[in-house]
């Protein structure tokens, strides 16, 4: 029993994390209606940057993490204005590919400017790892669980009570009516892919962080963690992506602790099959998404 | 003249990978399960051979009708979900079998050395090409007989009223039932040739590579897979083979010269080729200058 509630406690540490790249997928999708599966190598290059100032100077924590927004804002508005801004709206699978594209680019791009295969990251200021009553809940995570409730806080400030998040609502819900009142798309659009960038920069920070060194690998595979943490929870809800990134952390979480690591990702896919097939708008309840219609 | 007959297997394999996502694609699903039924009929056809002494032949047609059942199996739930969801469905279904296969283990022995999959490993020595006498150009020869096969077939298929079945129910759902056609009959049948199309590419890129191991299987063939009929567009299946030529031949073979900058071209290319041909370089529809200048016509025809 005890080792249910640490996993889980483990899952939450971690799901937080995952949670905030599925909200970083899930405004791009919202609001695009399509998919940026470059989403992770965007955050790659962001995270590669913040390293890069680490190694140069020597810098901190706080300025690899400046160097770690710049980087993922400059790559994300790459790939928007290449394979978004430039494919008209209805060509949703030429923008896949094109973003698939841009995705091997930069992650070629990045191995090439950073030969070893792993580089070192500053590391999260130390917190006192706390204990209660046989449980324990390290200072990372801490950190991570803390953080991650911030950027939470004030996306959910951002996108229910101001008149940016506002206009984003009305063009994720429908881009012509959107346009029918007055509301620029394409700024909207832009905006939000940067906004996007943000908050999986945020993520991918702490995740480098508390590792403590990245890989190219990176990309790959926030990307696959943010897909199946926002389909699990349910496509183009915030909500939803919040929870499937907590429900996908808990679930690694405790098939790792029972059964090992081999079949942790088996049981991955294996829920994000069933979670499709049964509950086709995710555990969040998402009726109609516009996703059947646009791709 | 080796090298260039290498090619020609990689570009033959290929093709039968991108015209099983091209069947698919056709009534509008797009699957990334290819690399996932591509790698069940690799393992299969060479445990076929290498394990139980068949012929090429036979090992492929198992390979490719046991995929094909696997497929028709997977089809029936994932094709209740549409669009993205089904992306990501059928990406998590190839996961699962990459998974699988990095997981699997079963050796015999034969010939006093244990032959088979082995886990992490993967599955060495599937040598039916080399114990038989084939040489570089007999199976390329053989290859590429099969892909002509396959493409005459799907060539066939699409000028009877099966493919206009198949174009009317990726054009239009709605409208394809309308006049009473089933959805699910036709969208599994699609997804089981589909399967049977990737099992027999595996089964034969399994023996030209003689090793195959769980990692080739991953989400960048899925995504190659896939690639390929987008790019070639879905007009005729010569579009996937030119997609393939474009992609296999000149970006990976005939950059090499760029060494790793390759990539980054590479993505520049596919990035240009989509803003300028989104619906692929032979599209379904004529490129936008071109209606413009035809007129009202051509409109009226693409209404149709």
């Amino acid at each position: 029993m005890l080792d249910l509630v640490q996993n889980t406690l483990d899952g939450i540490a971690a799901g937080s994390a995952y949670a905030l790249l599925a909200i970083g997928f899930t405004l791009i999708f919202g609001v695009m209606r399509r998919l940026n599966i470059a989403f992770g190598p965007s955050i790659m290059v962001g995270i590669f940057l913040g390293a890069w100032v680490h190694v140069q100077w020597s810098a901190g924590l706080i300025e690899a993490a400046l160097a770690t927004f710049i980087g993922a804002l400059l790559a994300s508005i790459y790939i928007e204005r290449l394979s978004f801004a430039a494919i008209r709206g209805d060509a949703a699978l030429a923008s896949m590919a094109s973003s698939f594209a841009l995705w091997m680019q930069l992650e070629q791009g990045v191995s090439l400017a950073f030969p070893g295969r792993t580089t070192a990251f500053p590391t999260l200021p130390p917190l006192p790892d706390i204990q209660i009553a046989g449980l324990f809940l390290g200072g990372d995570d801490l950190l991570v669980l803390l953080s991650a409730g911030l950027v939470l806080l004030v996306l959910h400030r951002l996108i229910y009570h101001s008149h940016f998040g506002l206009e984003m609502r009305a063009l994720a819900d429908s881009a012509e009516a959107a346009a029918v009142s007055r509301i620029n798309i394409n700024r909207v659009a832009f905006l939000t892919f940067c906004l996007a960038a943000l908050v999986g920069a945020v993520a991918g920070l702490l995740i480098a962080a508390t590792d403590g060194q990245i890989t190219p690998k990176f990309g790959l595979w926030a990307t696959m963690k943010g897909l199946i943490a926002m389909m699990i929870g349910g496509l183009g809800s915030l909500r939803g992506a919040l929870l499937g990134g907590l429900v996908l952390g808990i679930v690694e979480a405790q098939a790792q602790w029972y059964l090992g690591a081999a079949a942790r990702e088996i049981v991955v896919y294996g829920l994000l099959f069933l979670c499709l097939i049964v509950l086709p708008g995710g555990i969040a309840g998402v009726r109609d998404t516009g996703a059947e219609r646009k791709l | 003249m080796d090298f260039y007959l290498g090619l020609l297997q990689i570009i033959g394999v290929h093709t039968l990978l991108g015209l099983s996502a091209y069947v698919v694609l056709l009534t509008g699903q797009v699957s990334m399960a290819q690399a996932g039924f591509y790698a069940i009929g690799a393992y299969v056809a060479a445990m076929c051979t290498a394990m139980f002494g068949f012929h090429i032949l036979p090992a492929i047609l198992v390979a490719g009708f046991l995929t094909a059942a696997v497929a028709c199996v997977v089809g029936f739930p994932a094709l209740r979900v549409k669009g993205l969801m089904l992306v990501v469905a059928t990406l998590a279904f190839g996961e699962m079998v990459r998974l699988f296969f990095f997981n699997f283990t079963w050796q015999v022995e034969r010939g006093g050395e244990l032959i088979g999959p082995n886990g992490a490993e993967g599955f060495r020595a599937i040598r039916f090409f080399p114990e038989n006498g084939w040489e570089i150009w007999h199976v390329t020869g053989f290859i590429w007989i099969v892909v002509a096969v396959v493409m005459g077939a799907l060539w066939w298929i699409d000028n009877t009223r099966a493919g206009a079945v198949l174009r009317a129910v990726g054009h239009d759902e709605t409208a394809a039932q309308s006049i009473g056609l089933n959805l699910t009959a036709v969208k599994v049948g699609a997804m089981t040739l589909g399967g049977m199309i990737a099992g027999m590419g595996g089964g034969i890129y399994a023996h030209t590579v003689t090793h195959i191991e769980h990692l080739v299987f991953g989400v960048l063939l899925a995504t190659f897979a896939i690639a390929y009929p987008i790019l070639g567009g879905l007009g005729s299946v010569f579009g996937t083979l030119i997609a393939v030529i474009f992609i296999q031949g000149f970006l990976v073979e005939g950059l090499r010269f760029l060494g790793d900058w390759r990539s980054l071209l590479f993505g520049a290319l596919i990035v240009l080729a989509m803003n300028f041909r989104p619906t692929g370089l032979l599209g379904e529809r004529m490129p936008r200058i071109f209606k413009r200048r035809t007129g009202e016509k051509l409109e009226l025809k693409e209404a149709e």
